[in-house]
Protein backbone atom coordinates (compact mmCIF):
# COMPACT_ATOMS: atom_id res chain seq x y z
CA UNK A 1 0.00 0.00 0.00
CA UNK A 2 0.99 3.01 -0.91
CA UNK A 3 -0.10 5.89 1.48
CA UNK A 4 1.72 9.21 2.31
CA UNK A 5 3.13 9.94 5.78
CA UNK A 6 0.96 12.00 8.08
CA UNK A 7 1.08 14.30 10.78
CA UNK A 8 -1.21 16.12 13.12
CA UNK A 9 -0.09 20.03 13.42
CA UNK A 10 -2.46 21.40 15.30
CA UNK A 11 -4.92 21.34 17.67
CA UNK A 12 -7.43 23.20 19.90
CA UNK A 13 -10.38 22.44 22.48
CA UNK A 14 -12.72 23.79 24.39
CA UNK A 15 -13.24 24.06 28.59
CA UNK A 16 -15.40 20.68 28.77
CA UNK A 17 -18.54 21.53 30.82
CA UNK A 18 -21.97 20.45 32.11
CA UNK A 19 -23.60 23.16 30.44
CA UNK A 20 -22.10 25.34 27.62
CA UNK A 21 -24.34 28.10 26.38
CA UNK A 22 -22.84 28.36 23.18
CA UNK A 23 -24.80 25.90 20.71
CA UNK A 24 -23.05 22.81 19.29
CA UNK A 25 -21.81 24.46 16.38
CA UNK A 26 -20.64 27.78 18.39
CA UNK A 27 -18.34 25.12 20.23
CA UNK A 28 -17.80 23.22 17.05
CA UNK A 29 -16.16 26.61 15.99
CA UNK A 30 -14.42 27.73 18.39
CA UNK A 31 -12.24 24.48 18.95
CA UNK A 32 -11.70 24.72 15.05
CA UNK A 33 -10.58 28.46 15.08
CA UNK A 34 -8.14 27.51 18.13
CA UNK A 35 -6.84 24.59 15.89
CA UNK A 36 -5.79 26.41 13.36
CA UNK A 37 -4.41 29.09 15.25
CA UNK A 38 -2.27 26.98 17.00
CA UNK A 39 -0.22 26.53 13.54
CA UNK A 40 -1.15 29.96 12.22
CA UNK A 41 -3.02 28.14 9.39
CA UNK A 42 -6.27 29.97 7.54
CA UNK A 43 -9.60 28.28 6.62
CA UNK A 44 -7.94 28.72 2.75
CA UNK A 45 -5.62 26.10 3.64
CA UNK A 46 -7.99 23.31 4.50
CA UNK A 47 -8.81 20.82 1.73
CA UNK A 48 -11.21 18.79 3.44
CA UNK A 49 -13.13 18.73 6.69
CA UNK A 50 -13.46 15.35 8.56
CA UNK A 51 -16.11 15.41 11.01
CA UNK A 52 -17.02 13.62 14.44
CA UNK A 53 -20.12 13.88 16.60
CA UNK A 54 -22.24 11.19 18.24
CA UNK A 55 -25.78 10.55 18.25
CA UNK A 56 -28.30 12.96 17.14
CA UNK A 57 -30.05 12.86 19.60
CA UNK A 58 -27.82 14.55 22.21
CA UNK A 59 -28.06 17.80 20.47
CA UNK A 60 -31.76 17.21 19.66
CA UNK A 61 -30.45 17.83 16.22
CA UNK A 62 -31.39 15.46 13.52
CA UNK A 63 -28.56 15.67 10.84
CA UNK A 64 -26.31 16.95 13.70
CA UNK A 65 -23.63 16.65 11.11
CA UNK A 66 -24.98 19.16 8.59
CA UNK A 67 -26.27 21.40 11.24
CA UNK A 68 -22.59 21.40 12.66
CA UNK A 69 -20.96 22.05 9.19
CA UNK A 70 -20.31 25.51 9.00
CA UNK A 71 -18.72 25.78 12.10
CA UNK A 72 -16.21 23.21 11.79
CA UNK A 73 -15.39 25.03 8.84
CA UNK A 74 -16.76 23.02 5.96
CA UNK A 75 -18.51 25.44 3.71
CA UNK A 76 -17.59 24.89 0.11
CA UNK A 77 -15.38 21.92 1.32
CA UNK A 78 -15.55 17.88 0.83
CA UNK A 79 -17.22 16.83 4.33
CA UNK A 80 -17.69 13.71 5.65
CA UNK A 81 -19.23 13.20 9.18
CA UNK A 82 -18.37 9.71 11.16
CA UNK A 83 -19.64 8.60 13.95
CA UNK A 84 -19.03 4.98 15.56
CA UNK A 85 -20.45 5.70 18.95
CA UNK A 86 -17.76 6.36 21.94
CA UNK A 87 -15.16 5.27 19.33
CA UNK A 88 -15.92 8.74 17.16
CA UNK A 89 -13.14 10.63 18.44
CA UNK A 90 -10.47 8.61 17.70
CA UNK A 91 -11.89 7.56 14.86
CA UNK A 92 -12.62 11.15 13.42
CA UNK A 93 -8.85 11.02 13.44
CA UNK A 94 -8.32 8.02 11.47
CA UNK A 95 -11.21 9.23 9.02
CA UNK A 96 -8.46 12.27 8.38
CA UNK A 97 -6.00 10.74 8.41
CA UNK A 98 -7.02 8.18 5.33
CA UNK A 99 -8.33 11.84 3.51
CA UNK A 100 -4.86 12.75 3.60
CA UNK A 101 -2.81 9.30 3.50
CA UNK A 102 -4.57 8.77 0.24
CA UNK A 103 -3.29 11.53 -1.59
CA UNK A 104 -6.71 12.71 -2.32
CA UNK A 105 -6.34 16.41 0.25
CA UNK A 106 -3.04 17.95 1.26
CA UNK A 107 -4.84 18.58 5.20
CA UNK A 108 -7.41 18.04 6.86
CA UNK A 109 -9.79 19.62 9.88
CA UNK A 110 -10.71 17.16 12.24
CA UNK A 111 -13.70 17.96 14.48
CA UNK A 112 -15.78 16.68 17.19
CA UNK A 113 -18.51 17.69 19.14
CA UNK A 114 -20.84 16.64 21.43
CA UNK A 115 -23.87 19.04 23.19
CA UNK A 116 -25.05 16.32 25.86
CA UNK A 117 -26.85 18.50 28.23
CA UNK A 118 -29.58 19.28 25.62
CA UNK A 119 -30.58 15.99 26.21
CA UNK A 120 -33.01 15.64 28.55
CA UNK A 121 -33.67 14.56 31.26
CA UNK A 122 -30.30 13.05 30.80
CA UNK A 123 -28.49 11.70 27.98
CA UNK A 124 -29.45 7.81 29.17
CA UNK A 125 -32.53 7.94 27.55
CA UNK A 126 -31.24 8.12 23.86
CA UNK A 127 -28.82 4.89 25.16
CA UNK A 128 -32.05 3.14 25.83
CA UNK A 129 -33.06 2.07 22.30
CA UNK A 130 -29.84 1.14 21.50
CA UNK A 131 -30.73 -3.03 22.88
CA UNK A 132 -32.56 -5.48 20.68
CA UNK A 133 -35.66 -4.34 20.99
CA UNK A 134 -37.08 -7.88 20.99
CA UNK A 135 -34.96 -9.69 23.79
CA UNK A 136 -33.79 -7.01 25.88
CA UNK A 137 -36.15 -3.29 25.77
CA UNK A 138 -38.36 -5.38 27.94
CA UNK A 139 -36.14 -5.56 30.81
CA UNK A 140 -35.00 -1.78 30.54
CA UNK A 141 -31.40 -2.51 30.18
CA UNK A 142 -29.62 0.82 30.38
CA UNK A 143 -25.67 1.26 30.00
CA UNK A 144 -24.83 1.54 33.81
CA UNK A 145 -26.07 -1.95 33.95
CA UNK A 146 -24.34 -3.54 30.97
CA UNK A 147 -20.80 -1.64 32.26
CA UNK A 148 -21.73 -3.34 35.69
CA UNK A 149 -21.98 -7.18 33.57
CA UNK A 150 -19.16 -6.32 32.19
CA UNK A 151 -16.80 -5.10 35.47
CA UNK A 152 -18.15 -7.73 37.60
CA UNK A 153 -16.89 -10.30 34.95
CA UNK A 154 -13.62 -8.69 34.81
CA UNK A 155 -13.06 -8.52 38.49
CA UNK A 156 -14.35 -11.66 39.37
CA UNK A 157 -12.17 -13.57 36.27
CA UNK A 158 -8.86 -12.03 37.75
CA UNK A 159 -9.76 -11.31 41.57
CA UNK A 160 -9.66 -7.71 41.42
CA UNK A 161 -11.59 -5.67 44.08
CA UNK A 162 -13.04 -2.43 43.98
CA UNK A 163 -10.44 -0.54 45.67
CA UNK A 164 -8.02 -1.46 42.92
CA UNK A 165 -10.05 -0.22 40.32
CA UNK A 166 -10.77 2.84 42.58
CA UNK A 167 -7.48 3.88 42.41
CA UNK A 168 -7.64 4.65 38.34
CA UNK A 169 -10.34 7.58 39.27
CA UNK A 170 -8.13 8.84 41.74
CA UNK A 171 -5.45 9.80 39.74
CA UNK A 172 -7.08 10.34 36.58
CA UNK A 173 -9.21 13.22 38.57
CA UNK A 174 -5.85 14.49 40.35
CA UNK A 175 -4.41 14.70 36.89
CA UNK A 176 -7.57 16.76 35.60
CA UNK A 177 -6.33 19.54 38.27
CA UNK A 178 -3.72 20.63 35.94
CA UNK A 179 -6.26 20.89 32.65
CA UNK A 180 -7.56 24.07 31.60
CA UNK A 181 -10.40 22.51 30.13
CA UNK A 182 -11.47 19.56 33.08
CA UNK A 183 -14.66 19.50 34.27
CA UNK A 184 -14.70 16.96 36.72
CA UNK A 185 -10.72 17.32 38.54
CA UNK A 186 -10.89 16.41 42.41
CA UNK A 187 -8.57 15.51 45.25
CA UNK A 188 -10.23 12.44 46.10
CA UNK A 189 -9.38 8.96 47.83
CA UNK A 190 -10.30 5.49 47.07
CA UNK A 191 -12.28 5.80 50.61
CA UNK A 192 -14.64 8.38 48.71
CA UNK A 193 -15.06 6.18 45.36
CA UNK A 194 -15.90 3.12 47.54
CA UNK A 195 -18.48 5.38 49.57
CA UNK A 196 -20.43 6.60 46.81
CA UNK A 197 -23.57 6.04 45.32
CA UNK A 198 -24.22 2.45 44.34
CA UNK A 199 -25.81 2.69 40.76
CA UNK A 200 -25.42 -0.99 39.22
CA UNK A 201 -22.79 -2.90 41.22
CA UNK A 202 -20.08 -2.58 40.88
CA UNK A 203 -20.39 0.41 39.41
CA UNK A 204 -20.21 3.63 41.55
CA UNK A 205 -21.32 7.23 40.96
CA UNK A 206 -17.26 8.13 41.18
CA UNK A 207 -16.39 5.27 39.73
CA UNK A 208 -18.33 7.06 36.10
CA UNK A 209 -17.00 10.08 34.06
CA UNK A 210 -19.67 13.13 33.67
CA UNK A 211 -21.98 13.84 30.66
CA UNK A 212 -20.22 16.82 29.13
CA UNK A 213 -20.54 19.74 26.30
CA UNK A 214 -17.59 20.47 24.61
CA UNK A 215 -15.57 20.40 21.27
CA UNK A 216 -12.29 19.46 20.03
CA UNK A 217 -10.31 19.84 16.86
CA UNK A 218 -7.01 18.74 15.26
CA UNK A 219 -5.45 19.86 11.62
CA UNK A 220 -3.84 16.86 9.84
CA UNK A 221 -1.27 17.84 6.86
CA UNK A 222 0.68 15.43 4.77
CA UNK A 223 4.43 15.67 5.11
CA UNK A 224 5.50 18.42 2.93
CA UNK A 225 3.07 20.47 4.00
CA UNK A 226 3.60 19.56 7.88
CA UNK A 227 7.07 20.12 7.58
CA UNK A 228 6.53 23.40 6.00
CA UNK A 229 3.81 24.43 9.18
CA UNK A 230 6.22 23.45 11.75
CA UNK A 231 9.26 22.28 13.34
CA UNK A 232 7.69 19.56 15.75
CA UNK A 233 5.07 17.43 13.72
CA UNK A 234 3.37 14.59 15.09
CA UNK A 235 3.48 11.77 12.70
CA UNK A 236 0.74 9.50 12.46
CA UNK A 237 2.80 6.18 12.83
CA UNK A 238 -0.05 3.85 12.95
CA UNK A 239 -3.79 2.96 13.02
CA UNK A 240 -5.94 0.56 13.41
CA UNK A 241 -9.69 -0.25 14.39
CA UNK A 242 -11.92 -3.14 14.90
CA UNK A 243 -15.72 -4.37 15.59
CA UNK A 244 -16.76 -7.45 17.42
CA UNK A 245 -20.42 -8.81 17.41
CA UNK A 246 -22.77 -6.18 17.98
CA UNK A 247 -24.81 -9.32 20.40
CA UNK A 248 -22.60 -8.71 24.19
CA UNK A 249 -24.33 -12.21 24.82
CA UNK A 250 -21.67 -13.67 22.34
CA UNK A 251 -18.41 -12.14 24.27
CA UNK A 252 -16.74 -12.84 27.10
CA UNK A 253 -16.24 -9.49 28.33
CA UNK A 254 -13.75 -10.11 30.70
CA UNK A 255 -11.33 -8.87 27.91
CA UNK A 256 -11.51 -6.53 24.80
CA UNK A 257 -10.22 -8.65 22.24
CA UNK A 258 -11.91 -6.09 19.30
CA UNK A 259 -9.09 -3.73 21.05
CA UNK A 260 -6.59 -5.64 20.89
CA UNK A 261 -7.03 -6.13 17.20
CA UNK A 262 -7.35 -2.69 16.78
CA UNK A 263 -3.99 -2.87 18.73
CA UNK A 264 -2.03 -4.73 16.77
CA UNK A 265 -3.31 -3.31 13.48
CA UNK A 266 -1.68 -0.06 14.59
CA UNK A 267 1.34 -1.70 15.95
CA UNK A 268 2.01 -3.55 12.29
CA UNK A 269 1.58 0.01 10.74
CA UNK A 270 3.89 1.44 13.12
CA UNK A 271 6.35 -1.28 13.07
CA UNK A 272 5.97 -1.53 16.83
CA UNK A 273 7.04 -4.89 18.23
CA UNK A 274 7.52 -4.29 21.94
CA UNK A 275 4.65 -2.15 22.98
CA UNK A 276 5.35 -2.02 26.24
CA UNK A 277 8.87 -0.53 25.19
CA UNK A 278 8.00 1.56 22.69
CA UNK A 279 5.03 3.42 23.62
CA UNK A 280 6.06 6.32 25.95
CA UNK A 281 2.39 7.97 26.99
CA UNK A 282 -1.05 6.45 26.74
CA UNK A 283 -4.21 8.11 26.49
CA UNK A 284 -6.63 5.04 26.78
CA UNK A 285 -10.54 5.75 26.47
CA UNK A 286 -11.57 5.40 30.36
CA UNK A 287 -15.30 6.57 30.91
CA UNK A 288 -15.12 4.12 33.80
CA UNK A 289 -12.30 3.83 35.48
CA UNK A 290 -12.12 -0.07 35.38
CA UNK A 291 -12.42 0.84 31.85
CA UNK A 292 -8.65 2.11 31.35
CA UNK A 293 -7.62 -1.17 33.08
CA UNK A 294 -9.57 -2.82 30.77
CA UNK A 295 -8.26 -1.37 27.55
CA UNK A 296 -4.86 -1.03 28.90
CA UNK A 297 -4.44 -5.37 29.04
CA UNK A 298 -6.56 -5.27 25.04
CA UNK A 299 -3.54 -2.58 23.90
CA UNK A 300 -0.86 -5.54 25.31
CA UNK A 301 0.60 -3.04 27.30
CA UNK A 302 -0.20 -4.69 30.39
CA UNK A 303 -0.74 -8.82 30.77
CA UNK A 304 -4.40 -9.90 31.14
CA UNK A 305 -5.65 -9.25 35.00
CA UNK A 306 -2.59 -6.93 35.80
CA UNK A 307 -3.60 -3.56 34.85
CA UNK A 308 -4.47 -2.78 38.71
CA UNK A 309 -1.25 -4.04 39.30
CA UNK A 310 0.72 -1.30 37.34
CA UNK A 311 -1.87 1.49 38.81
CA UNK A 312 -0.94 0.56 42.25
CA UNK A 313 2.70 0.35 41.71
CA UNK A 314 2.51 3.86 40.12
CA UNK A 315 3.56 2.69 36.51
CA UNK A 316 0.72 4.93 35.64
CA UNK A 317 1.08 7.90 36.99
CA UNK A 318 2.01 11.11 35.36
CA UNK A 319 5.68 10.64 36.78
CA UNK A 320 6.07 6.54 36.43
CA UNK A 321 7.32 4.41 33.60
CA UNK A 322 4.05 4.38 31.51
CA UNK A 323 1.81 7.28 32.41
CA UNK A 324 -1.52 6.91 31.30
CA UNK A 325 -4.32 9.28 30.78
CA UNK A 326 -1.96 12.32 32.33
CA UNK A 327 -4.64 14.31 30.48
CA UNK A 328 -7.04 13.37 33.40
CA UNK A 329 -8.86 11.51 31.24
CA UNK A 330 -12.90 11.29 30.74
CA UNK A 331 -12.76 10.45 34.60
CA UNK A 332 -11.40 13.94 34.88
CA UNK A 333 -11.53 16.52 32.28
CA UNK A 334 -15.14 15.14 31.17
CA UNK A 335 -16.87 12.79 28.50
CA UNK A 336 -18.36 14.74 25.97
CA UNK A 337 -18.48 11.55 23.64
CA UNK A 338 -16.48 12.24 20.53
CA UNK A 339 -14.74 15.09 21.42
CA UNK A 340 -13.39 13.13 24.70
CA UNK A 341 -11.65 10.88 22.14
CA UNK A 342 -10.12 13.62 20.10
CA UNK A 343 -8.98 15.30 23.32
CA UNK A 344 -6.97 11.86 23.81
CA UNK A 345 -5.06 12.71 20.26
CA UNK A 346 -4.95 16.31 21.13
CA UNK A 347 -3.28 15.02 24.79
CA UNK A 348 -0.71 12.62 22.65
CA UNK A 349 -0.17 15.86 20.13
CA UNK A 350 0.75 17.86 23.22
CA UNK A 351 2.46 15.63 25.07
CA UNK A 352 5.08 14.34 22.62
CA UNK A 353 5.40 18.26 21.33
CA UNK A 354 6.73 18.92 25.13
CA UNK A 355 3.63 21.44 25.21
CA UNK A 356 1.18 19.82 27.97
CA UNK A 357 2.71 22.59 30.62
CA UNK A 358 1.88 21.12 34.34
CA UNK A 359 0.37 17.68 32.89
CA UNK A 360 3.98 17.32 31.02
CA UNK A 361 5.25 13.84 31.71
CA UNK A 362 9.29 13.67 32.29
CA UNK A 363 11.07 12.27 29.48
CA UNK A 364 10.30 13.58 26.69
CA UNK A 365 8.22 10.63 24.80
CA UNK A 366 8.61 9.82 21.42
CA UNK A 367 5.51 7.47 20.88
CA UNK A 368 1.88 7.87 22.27
CA UNK A 369 -0.75 5.94 21.77
CA UNK A 370 -4.71 7.40 21.98
CA UNK A 371 -7.49 4.96 21.80
CA UNK A 372 -11.04 5.24 22.02
CA UNK A 373 -13.88 2.46 22.55
CA UNK A 374 -17.74 2.47 21.92
CA UNK A 375 -20.76 2.05 19.53
CA UNK A 376 -22.69 -1.13 21.47
CA UNK A 377 -19.52 -1.54 23.67
CA UNK A 378 -17.57 -3.30 20.57
CA UNK A 379 -15.65 -0.85 18.74
CA UNK A 380 -11.78 -0.03 19.34
CA UNK A 381 -10.22 2.84 17.25
CA UNK A 382 -6.29 3.34 18.23
CA UNK A 383 -4.17 5.90 16.98
CA UNK A 384 -0.43 6.14 17.25
CA UNK A 385 1.57 9.46 17.13
CA UNK A 386 5.09 9.64 16.97
CA UNK A 387 8.12 12.46 16.70
CA UNK B 1 -43.10 -10.86 0.56
CA UNK B 2 -45.12 -8.34 3.12
CA UNK B 3 -46.80 -8.23 5.78
CA UNK B 4 -50.39 -8.34 4.48
CA UNK B 5 -49.46 -11.17 2.17
CA UNK B 6 -48.16 -13.23 4.99
CA UNK B 7 -50.74 -12.30 7.72
CA UNK B 8 -53.82 -11.07 6.29
CA UNK B 9 -55.13 -9.53 9.73
CA UNK B 10 -52.55 -7.25 10.85
CA UNK B 11 -53.38 -7.88 14.69
CA UNK B 12 -52.15 -11.37 14.34
CA UNK B 13 -48.43 -10.39 14.37
CA UNK B 14 -46.47 -9.60 16.99
CA UNK B 15 -46.37 -5.64 17.26
CA UNK B 16 -45.86 -2.63 20.06
CA UNK B 17 -45.60 0.33 20.65
CA UNK B 18 -42.15 2.44 22.10
CA UNK B 19 -40.55 5.79 22.20
CA UNK B 20 -37.14 7.27 23.14
CA UNK B 21 -37.97 8.68 26.18
CA UNK B 22 -36.07 12.27 25.38
CA UNK B 23 -36.84 15.58 25.76
CA UNK B 24 -34.39 18.44 24.63
CA UNK B 25 -33.49 21.97 26.13
CA UNK B 26 -31.62 23.75 23.98
CA UNK B 27 -29.47 26.89 24.28
CA UNK B 28 -29.78 30.16 21.83
CA UNK B 29 -25.94 30.40 21.85
CA UNK B 30 -23.32 33.07 21.96
CA UNK B 31 -25.10 34.85 18.60
CA UNK B 32 -28.63 33.91 19.74
CA UNK B 33 -28.58 35.37 22.87
CA UNK B 34 -28.31 38.79 21.19
CA UNK B 35 -29.97 38.73 18.75
CA UNK B 36 -33.21 37.32 20.49
CA UNK B 37 -32.11 40.07 23.44
CA UNK B 38 -32.57 43.02 20.93
CA UNK B 39 -36.16 41.61 19.22
CA UNK B 40 -37.21 41.13 22.86
CA UNK B 41 -36.31 44.50 24.16
CA UNK B 42 -35.90 46.97 21.50
CA UNK B 43 -37.77 45.39 18.59
CA UNK B 44 -35.35 45.44 16.14
CA UNK B 45 -33.34 42.78 14.21
CA UNK B 46 -29.57 42.78 14.29
CA UNK B 47 -26.94 41.16 11.96
CA UNK B 48 -23.44 40.14 12.88
CA UNK B 49 -20.65 41.44 10.21
CA UNK B 50 -17.61 39.66 8.58
CA UNK B 51 -15.86 42.72 7.47
CA UNK B 52 -12.98 40.56 5.91
CA UNK B 53 -15.61 39.14 3.64
CA UNK B 54 -18.00 41.75 2.83
CA UNK B 55 -20.95 40.08 4.42
CA UNK B 56 -23.75 40.44 7.40
CA UNK B 57 -25.22 37.76 8.97
CA UNK B 58 -28.80 37.17 9.10
CA UNK B 59 -29.80 34.98 11.30
CA UNK B 60 -26.55 35.97 12.64
CA UNK B 61 -23.56 34.29 13.80
CA UNK B 62 -20.92 34.10 16.28
CA UNK B 63 -18.18 33.14 13.25
CA UNK B 64 -17.50 33.52 9.92
CA UNK B 65 -18.52 30.37 8.12
CA UNK B 66 -16.41 31.40 5.03
CA UNK B 67 -13.11 32.33 6.74
CA UNK B 68 -14.48 30.87 10.76
CA UNK B 69 -13.36 34.99 12.11
CA UNK B 70 -15.01 35.66 15.09
CA UNK B 71 -17.54 38.47 14.38
CA UNK B 72 -17.54 41.38 17.14
CA UNK B 73 -19.19 43.66 15.26
CA UNK B 74 -23.18 43.89 15.10
CA UNK B 75 -25.21 46.08 13.41
CA UNK B 76 -29.35 46.61 12.95
CA UNK B 77 -30.51 45.54 9.56
CA UNK B 78 -33.49 46.72 9.38
CA UNK B 79 -37.54 45.48 9.79
CA UNK B 80 -37.98 45.84 5.88
CA UNK B 81 -37.34 43.09 3.29
CA UNK B 82 -38.59 41.50 0.15
CA UNK B 83 -40.03 38.39 -0.56
CA UNK B 84 -37.81 36.18 -2.39
CA UNK B 85 -40.30 33.24 -2.49
CA UNK B 86 -43.17 31.83 -0.89
CA UNK B 87 -45.41 28.71 -0.49
CA UNK B 88 -49.38 28.65 0.65
CA UNK B 89 -49.86 26.26 3.07
CA UNK B 90 -52.92 23.83 2.68
CA UNK B 91 -53.13 21.08 5.11
CA UNK B 92 -51.66 20.76 8.80
CA UNK B 93 -48.89 17.96 9.60
CA UNK B 94 -51.87 15.61 10.02
CA UNK B 95 -53.41 16.24 6.79
CA UNK B 96 -56.38 17.90 7.42
CA UNK B 97 -56.97 20.94 5.35
CA UNK B 98 -56.60 24.58 6.87
CA UNK B 99 -59.37 26.55 7.26
CA UNK B 100 -57.10 29.77 7.25
CA UNK B 101 -54.35 28.93 5.06
CA UNK B 102 -50.65 30.04 6.31
CA UNK B 103 -48.64 31.97 3.66
CA UNK B 104 -44.54 30.72 4.84
CA UNK B 105 -42.05 33.03 2.82
CA UNK B 106 -38.30 33.59 2.70
CA UNK B 107 -37.65 37.05 3.02
CA UNK B 108 -34.61 38.89 2.33
CA UNK B 109 -33.49 41.46 4.58
CA UNK B 110 -31.60 45.06 3.30
CA UNK B 111 -28.82 44.99 4.49
CA UNK B 112 -28.08 41.45 5.39
CA UNK B 113 -26.93 38.50 2.90
CA UNK B 114 -28.98 36.08 4.35
CA UNK B 115 -32.95 36.60 5.63
CA UNK B 116 -35.28 35.02 7.54
CA UNK B 117 -38.14 32.57 7.05
CA UNK B 118 -41.52 33.71 8.40
CA UNK B 119 -45.46 33.90 7.96
CA UNK B 120 -46.84 36.82 5.82
CA UNK B 121 -49.77 38.27 7.19
CA UNK B 122 -52.74 41.42 6.45
CA UNK B 123 -52.34 39.57 3.13
CA UNK B 124 -54.55 37.24 1.33
CA UNK B 125 -52.84 34.90 -0.76
CA UNK B 126 -53.75 35.29 -3.83
CA UNK B 127 -52.28 39.24 -3.62
CA UNK B 128 -48.59 37.94 -2.57
CA UNK B 129 -45.92 37.90 -5.27
CA UNK B 130 -42.14 37.18 -5.36
CA UNK B 131 -40.21 40.72 -5.01
CA UNK B 132 -42.86 42.18 -2.46
CA UNK B 133 -42.09 44.67 -0.02
CA UNK B 134 -42.69 43.79 3.15
CA UNK B 135 -41.78 44.47 7.08
CA UNK B 136 -41.80 42.51 10.37
CA UNK B 137 -44.50 43.12 12.48
CA UNK B 138 -43.94 42.45 16.72
CA UNK B 139 -45.84 41.14 18.92
CA UNK B 140 -46.61 43.78 21.66
CA UNK B 141 -43.61 44.33 23.97
CA UNK B 142 -44.81 42.71 26.74
CA UNK B 143 -45.83 39.27 25.30
CA UNK B 144 -41.95 38.58 23.65
CA UNK B 145 -40.32 36.22 25.30
CA UNK B 146 -37.25 36.36 22.82
CA UNK B 147 -38.66 33.79 20.25
CA UNK B 148 -38.47 33.74 16.45
CA UNK B 149 -42.41 33.94 17.34
CA UNK B 150 -42.06 37.57 18.90
CA UNK B 151 -42.25 39.08 14.99
CA UNK B 152 -45.70 37.71 14.70
CA UNK B 153 -45.69 37.85 10.96
CA UNK B 154 -43.82 40.25 7.99
CA UNK B 155 -46.80 42.55 6.74
CA UNK B 156 -46.85 44.18 2.99
CA UNK B 157 -45.24 47.67 3.40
Amino acid sequence: MAMRKVAVVGAGMTKFMRRAQETGRELAFQASRMALDSCEMTLDDIDAVALGTAPDAFDGLHMKGEYLSDGAGAWHKPYMRCYVGGGTGVFAAIQGWYHVASGLFDTCLVVCEEKMSSCMPHPQGAFLTIFDHTTERALKPNLIWIFALEMNRYMTMHGIEKKDIALVAVKNKRNALDHPCAQLAANITVEDVLNSEVLAWPVQRLDISPTSDGAVAIVMAAEHVAKRITDKPAWVRGVGWSLDTAYWTSRDLYYPKYVEYAARMAYDMAGITEPRKEIHVVEPYDPFDYKELHHLEGLLLADKGDAPRLTAEGVTARDGNMPVCPSGGMLGVGNPIAAAGLMKISEIFWQLRGEAGKRQVPGQPKTGLAQSWGDLMQVGCVMILGV
Amino acid sequence: MSLVERITTSADAKVWYDNIPIESLYTVGIAGEKFFRAIKDRGVIMGSVCPSCNLTYLPPMMYCERCLAELEEWVEVGTKGTVHTYTVVGVSLEGEPLEQPEILALIKVEGAHGGLVHRLGEVKPEDVEIGMPVEAVFKPKKGREGSILDIEHFKPV
